[in-house]
């Protein structure tokens, strides 16, 4: 879907928005949607200092302009550092640049049974229309905030995932996106589980340029039918250049489940807003969160977990640590709303500090409507005790090889929990390489 | 020793005057007071807020968040709810032109 002009307007702007999202191949009432989110966009201030979710999240020195809303596809596919692509043997994959599709393949047996991983936007055009309008933004409140609205008007390409009914896969889904410098990715991506059926998605992003600036403003709509069962692992691990706002939302029916796991690694700044609805009964979330923050990295993390209806479980651990200058933010709410009797929830965040100037805010939250609920929460922030780091040296172990150790023994609570074993590598991998030694 | 970033033009900030400038991707706040220029992080050490959005009372600035209070030469805290210092920049005026060498050890 090339622009036919490459000296168009392509920046967010008014000129950029009518050449790059409106005058696309689209069906009407996309390009209505794209209209209204466009508005919204316009009149929604940027975010700042003064509002209660942005007051821990500097975004003064970044500057939208500086980014494209599209960019033509390179001549050559770059090489793209995945960390999981060798690691997984999969049912089916998509390889995204800057949000849109660079190639896709999917087991033949599984197209078969109507099973899909592709480009969103290509697939409205070939065959899925229909299903893809009543679900598209239909979980997704894309008037949030105006990160929101901007990614609703001016997404291109994305990634659509359909398993129907009563159908297993038993390998993982794998969707790679990578950015180029100074590019944007605004990619949306939906998975659609119906009732009964079974899935593992796992999404990972990366920047192809080690250290270029680029920009995500993303969205991820999970829609579990009845019964159906996902497990969803999201490694963000772009480079430290990178802006990341990300909305991400799953609606889980009944006697649906989801565990939901998040890697919070790369970014300059990162505003994440993770919503996990339990809306049948007996539906069942569990979240998983491994941060690593150093540097001056800013990562900011917002989960809600939401219980809708009666006799529904959601389990969250996050788990963090920081160091040098690195900061972050994890504000965690449970709600749970009148009549959802018998709620289930849970919630937890511990960091480690691995430096004296690295800051973290953790606030849990409880919102409670309904009588007889149990629910819990907690959160933590400490150092490494340096006596265990000189027990470990005693032992032979260098002061790195002993911070090293503490640090995966703190997350290995969390990884514990993640059940696509690659993935917990990876994270364990990706961990270790990146710790230095504590500066107590 | 550190790269000088030119922020403004010495006649831009009255005196007493404060404002922020992006340097280097740190916001810094830059203070003028009685002929002399200072430099600390736009940081508040108690809960992130923007120091240069308080007032400016001689060599102190007020957190507009919680009250707490800085020394805008050193970046000491100097009351509660605050306790540890914001990062402090050296400031150097040639001319006309007011630059800052921003501290990366902090």
């Amino acid at each position: 879907m090339m622009l036919p002009n490459l000296n168009l307007d392509v920046s967010f702007t008014d000129e950029g928005f009518y050449n790059v999202a409106y005058h696309r191949d689209q069906p009407d009432w996309l390009k209505e949607l794209r209209q209204r989110a466009y508005v919204a966009y316009e009149e929604l201030p940027m975010p700042n200092r003064s509002m209660e979710e942005w007051r821990r999240t500097e975004l003064r020195q970044f500057r939208l302009l500086q980014f494209r809303a599209w960019s033509p596809h390179p001549e050559q596919s770059p090489q793209i550092p995945s960390q999981l692509a060798s690691r997984l043997a999969t049912s089916g994959s998509i390889v995204t640049l800057n949000g849109r599709k660079l190639n896709s393949q999917m087991d033949p047996a599984l197209v078969q049974q109507g099973a899909l991983i592709d480009c969103l936007e290509h697939s409205i055009l070939n065959g899925w229309e229909s299903l893809i309008r009543n679900h598209l933004f239909s979980v997704l409140d894309w008037k949030y905030d105006k990160f929101a609205a901007m990614h609703a008007a001016f997404w291109t390409g994305g990634v659509f995932v359909y398993v129907p009914k009563g159908v297993r896969l038993e390998k993982p889904l794998l969707h790679v996106a990578a950015l180029t410098s100074g590019q944007s990715d605004l990619g949306h991506t939906l998975i659609v589980l119906d009732e009964d059926s079974e899935a593992t998605v796992v999404t990972e992003t990366v920047s192809v340029d080690p250290a270029a600036t680029g920009l995500y403003c993303g969205g991820i709509e999970i829609i579990l039918r009845p019964g159906a069962k996902l497990r969803y692992v999201n490694l963000q691990n772009w480079n430290q250049a990178t802006y990341h706002f990300a909305h991400q939302k799953a609606i889980v029916g009944e006697r649906a489940s989801l565990e939901w796991t998040l890697g919070a690694l790369g970014g300059r700044l990162a505003k994440v807003n993770q919503h996990l609805v339990l809306d049948g009964p007996e539906s069942e979330g569990i979240v998983n969160g491994v941060m690593f923050a150093e540097g001056r990295q800013h990562l900011a993390y917002h989960t809600l977990q939401h219980h809708r209806t009666a006799r529904t479980k959601s389990d969250l651990l996050y788990k963090g640590a920081l160091q040098d200058h690195s900061h972050l933010v994890w504000r965690g709410m449970i709600r749970v709303e009148p009549g959802a009797i018998r709620a289930d929830g849970y919630q937890r965040n511990d960091n480690l500090m691995l430096s004296q100037t690295a800051r973290t805010d953790c606030i849990p939250g409880l919102e409670i409507l309904a009588d007889d609920v149990r629910c819990t929460h907690g959160a933590t922030a400490g150092r490494v005790d340096e006596e265990e780091i000189f027990y470990c040296q005693t032992r032979g172990l260098t002061r790195r090889e002993a911070t090293r150790l503490v640090v995966t023994g703190f997350f290995q609570q969390v990884l514990d929990r993640i059940t696509v074993d690659s993935v917990r590598d990876a994270l364990t991998d990706i961990i270790q390489h990146r710790v230095r030694e504590y500066q107590g | 020793m550190g790269e000088l970033i030119r922020v403004c033009s010495v006649s831009d900030l009255p005196d007493p005057g404060k404002s922020v400038f992006d340097v280097n991707g740190r916001m810094i706040a830059v203070f003028h007071v009685s002929g002399t220029f200072w430099a600390i992080d736009d940081m508040c050490t108690h809960d992130g807020g923007p120091l240069a959005e308080g007032e400016l009372r001689g060599y102190t600035i007020i957190c507009p968040r919680h009250g707490a209070q800085f020394d805008i030469r050193t970046g000491q805290a100097k009351t509660m709810p605050a306790v540890r210092a914001t990062p402090a920049h050296k400031v150097v005026v040639k001319g006309d032109d007011v630059f800052v060498e921003v501290n990366e050890d902090v």
